[in-house]
């Protein structure tokens, strides 16, 4: 006979009896295993025929056995039963505090471009990513910069040293996130309805520029697209992300890349739209958007007679930072655990 | 730019009852924005941001114009006064002051006219300018200084007066400089100019102005100036801004022109200087006039139909009404059935050229806050989101739950990051123009940006990560390759806790063939970075994924860190190549399963993880194999096995165990513990 024969037979009968669910089955168990007829007691009954040596060390381990599930019944059996509880030994000091998971933090910037994405998806826009570095062209020529437009300049906008392609002119750091207009135009067809939220960089660094950003860029191209839809839609978006007792407003503005151009306010989130030192008048810039420039359609290859469009850039940290109450956006990405982990 | 307007001068040209507030809005919907109204003694001062476009409303007059077509779409009456002064004879005088003018390229100066005035009486403004100068922000100085100011405010053409006797010879040559050319400007600082600056110089080779910008010093009016010269120009406004660029010195009359004057109104404001100075003066016409124009701008038609006016604006504006709202603003218009045809009035010229154009003014001007709201109606595109964007936010979600601070950093790195992460500043792109020095390469590897982040944070217990394009140098002609990486980072020596991490991901991400084996590869970028025996590469079908380990005391030491610090980083578009959401349904199993525990003795410096895949691989009934304990030499391995069809008798169990005994022994030397 086998030890190990012996070994597994009581693994074997003790992990039943621990998963055993009843008094039944847990006298089921007893006697397959330890009945007149049960294994063990069959086993036990081999020990007169084994040899001295034998008798020894395997009588030995049939017994123990034996043991080993006889009390794994009795335990079972045990906890099983309802006892009588004295619930004042039980006492807890459940003002103690409690043992907690680590609990991290997600960063202010990624929960907005979260918040932003949803609200949008609601309405049927996808989010797209296109480079950061980027060629002049996308960045500039195609929407309808002129070559010595001030943005071009070497003291506004970041370029990378050497790179340049034949037709494309220089490499720069994306100042905006319009550079993913005529990318998308190029891979998508009407109707176009995308969402690019993507890191920006421009030359310069104070309270409220980081000379790193991120914008998000709304595109819509189909064929009766008007102003009315481009306020609709950011209406919508300034109600779901700032509240329903928010007002916007369009202004005139200029941009090349859209004609007519406008800037779009929101009311003052401090004074309600009362007027104080933080707004203009009770208002709060959110950012830029027109309708799409025929020129910079046709550069994207769409048909400027047959599609409209309208487009709108605003920075996640200016929202996030409205909505916060927040007034430096270098905080954001300087490291400083102390700030974020506030949020 | 921002202007201060005062409401009383703007009153003098515009004939309305609207109150300041109604100015005040309706100026901000329809055309420029107020920023504010400033209370200057009795006076409202508006506070104007002009936008680029529309240098044209860098003057009370532009503003009172825009003003009338406006309040009058808005039901307030207002009335525009004209210019009487553009109905002034320019005296003609018979014997004239001689100035000879040589203009050596006409783009430098599309426009140069020029005047002299005798008998000048050198005194202090009329009231009424200095107050309105003063309230507009400028300090009076005397009365023909003052002019130019006045002028270049409300009408928006800045001009410049000379001392007529100090320029030697009557003679002028207006050029470009070439380099290293110095000038002694009005405010007595000596200028060295750059190449292509435009400058004038005298009969004796002085320079004796740096047009549009600033005049110069030896020619400036004093309080013996008896005749003066009247400059009234427009310059090629990409000189003007390159220069003021080049000197980093920008004044008002040089923010006007690089945005571009009017060659238009150059008369109208020659016409009412000339007035001024006679009236504040006491100055007599000395000199014919001087008008170099020779190429004039053309005249302009822009035509709009009704179709693609209502298309663009969403309602319906007759062309009857868009053609009213135009001939406010200065168009000249004729309208038959369906279109209208515009002539753009001449300080319009640069911004208007298509229909476009003409629709943004006639909606702004209608009013874009009379317009509806709509949701876009058409058919919505079906697009599938990129499976990254899902993946970013689970992964950031989990790693947030785990503990871990999510930081973002700056792209770009410093020459002294890279360096003293051994990373060599030739594999990363350079910025050509960086702001500064902390921000000259743009980063190949977040590790020392999460470096950095520790070095600043003084917390005794720290773990981030970061998830970010890292930017990687292709060639000469291409774009950098922009990989998204997935970075994390914990103080002290913690191999086994971020290496479990990277395993959860792994599993949240349903890739389950992987291997983490230990790091060879010392010639590569991470070679330096890791540290050589403490850290692993993670492989997915023979492809590296990424690194977890610590970071080599070396790196630590450069940056000043005390303790190790140990990070994982992790190839984010080859995870979301090999990620899976597939979900497998399997039977659960009838039979039961048998669990038991084997401690095995083992050599120093055996690989467990290896010797669990071995382990493993011996049979497809060992559905599970953890390790359970790990003490001195012995490592107790707690087994499952479990035969989905049947119940595994203690003969296959047996039979198993001995096999995996077996190969334990011959493959790493391992013994069963007794």
């Amino acid at each position: 006979m086998d030890i190990s024969k012996i070994q597994n037979l009581k693994n074997q009968a003790i992990s039943a009896v621990l998963e055993a669910q009843s008094d039944d089955e847990l006298e089921r168990l007893r006697i397959a295993y330890l009945g007149r007829k049960g294994e063990i007691t069959q086993l036990l009954k081999t020990i007169p025929s084994l040899s001295a040596s034998e008798k020894k060390e395997i009588g030995q381990s049939i017994n123990d056995a034996k043991k080993a599930i006889e009390q794994a019944i009795k335990d079972t059996k045990k906890s099983q039963q309802t006892q009588k509880i004295d619930f004042d030994q039980e006492w807890l000091d459940v003002t103690a505090p409690g043992k907690r998971p680590a609990v991290g933090h997600l960063h202010l910037v990624t929960e907005t471009i979260e918040e932003i994405t949803d609200i949008f998806e609601k309405i049927g826009f996808t989010r797209k990513t296109y480079p950061e570095v980027e060629w002049d062209w996308y960045s500039f020529g195609a929407l309808n910069m002129p070559e010595n437009h001030p943005a071009r300049d070497d003291w506004e906008t970041l370029y990378l040293d050497k790179l340049k392609h034949q037709k494309y002119g220089r490499a720069v750091l994306t100042p905006h996130t319009s550079s993913g207009q005529i990318r998308e135009m190029e891979q998508q067809k009407p109707p176009i309805r995308m969402l690019n939220i993507a890191k920006c960089y421009r030359r310069q660094a104070d309270v409220s520029h980081a000379p790193m950003f991120y914008q998000f860029e709304t595109l819509v191209v189909d064929k009766d697209i008007n102003i009315t839809h481009l306020k609709g839609t950011l209406d919508y978006f300034a109600r779901q992300y700032f509240g329903k007792d928010r007002k916007t407003r369009i202004r005139p503005f200029h941009f090349q890349f859209t004609e007519p151009s406008f800037e779009i306010d929101v009311t003052c989130i401090v004074c309600g739209g009362q007027g104080c030192p933080v707004c203009k008048d009770g208002w709060l810039e959110l950012g830029g958007a027109g309708m799409v420039h025929p020129l910079v359609l046709k550069h994207g290859g769409i048909d400027p007679e047959k599609y409209s469009g309208f487009a709108s850039g605003f920075g996640v940290e200016r929202v996030l930072m409205m909505k916060y109450g927040l007034d430096d956006i270098r905080l954001l990405f300087n490291g400083d655990l102390r700030f974020l982990n506030q949020f | 730019m921002n202007i201060l307007i005062p409401d009383s001068w703007l009153r003098e040209h515009l004939i309305s009852k609207a109150t300041p507030k109604q100015v005040s809005h309706y100026l901000t919907l329809c055309s420029q924005t107020v920023e504010k109204i400033n209370q200057v003694k009795n006076d409202s001062v508006y506070d104007i941001e002009v936008t680029t476009n529309r240098p044209d409303c860098l003057s009370v007059y532009g503003l009172a114009r825009e003003l009338n077509a406006i309040l009058s779409q808005n039901k307030i009456k207002a009335t525009l006064k004209p210019l009487v002064e553009n109905q002034k004879e320019i005296p003609q005088i018979k014997k004239s002051l001689p100035l000879k003018v040589k203009i050596t390229q006409p783009s430098l100066c599309p426009r140069f006219t020029a005047i002299i005035f005798d008998q000048i009486k050198i005194k202090p403004s009329p009231k009424v300018v200095q107050d309105r100068l003063e309230k507009a922000g400028v300090r009076a100085l005397n009365n023909v200084v003052d002019i130019s100011n006045y002028l270049m405010l409300e009408l928006g053409q800045p001009m410049h007066t000379f001392d007529y006797d100090k320029i030697k010879g009557a003679k002028m040559i207006l050029r470009e400089t070439k380099k290293g050319e110095k000038i002694t400007t009005l405010d007595k600082i000596t200028r060295t100019l750059p190449q292509g600056a435009i400058i004038i110089e005298d009969g004796e080779g002085r320079i004796v102005d740096l047009c549009g910008i600033m005049g110069g010093a030896n020619s400036e009016v004093d309080s013996q100036t008896k005749r003066v010269l009247l400059f009234v120009q427009t310059y090629d406004p990409m000189k003007i801004r390159r220069t003021c660029q080049a000197l980093a010195f920008r004044t008002e009359a040089a923010a006007r022109f690089e945005k571009g004057v009017d060659p238009g109104g150059v008369m109208p404001a020659m016409k009412k200087a000339i007035t001024m100075f006679e009236k504040n003066c006491g100055a007599k016409v000395a000199s014919h006039l001087i008008d170099l124009y020779p190429n004039p701008k053309k005249e302009k038609t822009v035509t709009l139909t009704q179709r693609k006016l209502n298309h663009l604006v969403g309602l319906e504006i007759k062309l009857v009404e868009a053609g009213k709202i135009l001939e406010n603003l200065g168009f000249k218009i004729k309208t038959d059935n369906n279109q209208l045809k515009a002539m753009v009035p001449h300080w319009r010229h640069e911004d208007i050229s298509l229909p476009e154009d003409l629709i943004e003014e006639i909606a702004r001007i209608y009013g874009y806050h009379h317009l509806p709201s709509h949701l876009p109606q058409g058919e919505i595109p079906e697009q599938k989101k990129a499976p990254r964007f899902e993946w970013e936010s689970q992964v950031k979600q989990s790693l947030k739950d785990w503990g871990f601070t999510e930081v973002m950093t700056y792209s770009m790195v410093s020459l002294s990051q890279l360096e003293k992460s051994f990373l060599d500043p030739n594999d990363n792109l350079k910025i050509s123009n960086p702001l500064t020095k902390d921000w000259a390469y743009l980063r190949s590897s977040l590790i020392p940006s999460l470096l950095t982040v520790l070095v600043t944070n003084h917390q005794e217990k720290i773990m981030i990560f970061e998830l970010a394009h890292v930017y990687l140098y292709q060639s000469l002609k291409e774009l950098p390759e922009e990989l998204p990486m997935l970075t994390g980072m914990v103080n002290g020596q913690q191999f086994y806790q971020l290496k479990g991490i990277v395993e959860a991901i792994l599993t949240m991400m349903g890739i389950d063939k992987y291997q983490f084996e230990p790091y060879q590869l010392k010639q590569t970028f991470y070679g330096k970075i890791f540290h050589p025996s403490r850290s692993a590469e993670i492989m997915v079908k023979n492809e590296s994924l990424g690194v977890v380990g610590e970071i080599g005391p070396h790196l630590t030491a450069k940056f000043g860190l005390k303790g190790r610090v140990t990070a994982f980083d992790l190839d984010f578009r080859e995870l979301v190549k090999n990620a899976s959401k597939k979900k497998q349904y399997e039977p659960l199993s009838k039979y039961p399963a048998q669990v038991e525990d084997l401690a095995l003795i083992v050599p120093p410096q055996t690989l467990i993880g290896e010797m669990m895949t071995v382990m493993k691989k011996i049979s497809p009934l060992i559905v599970s194999l953890e390790l359970f304990d790990s003490f001195q030499k012995t490592r107790t391995f707690r087994i499952t096995y479990q035969n989905p069809r049947k119940t595994l008798t203690d003969k296959e169990v047996g039979k198993i165990r001995k096999r995996i005994i077996k190969r334990v022994k011959t493959k790493f030397d391992a013994k069963l513990k007794q």
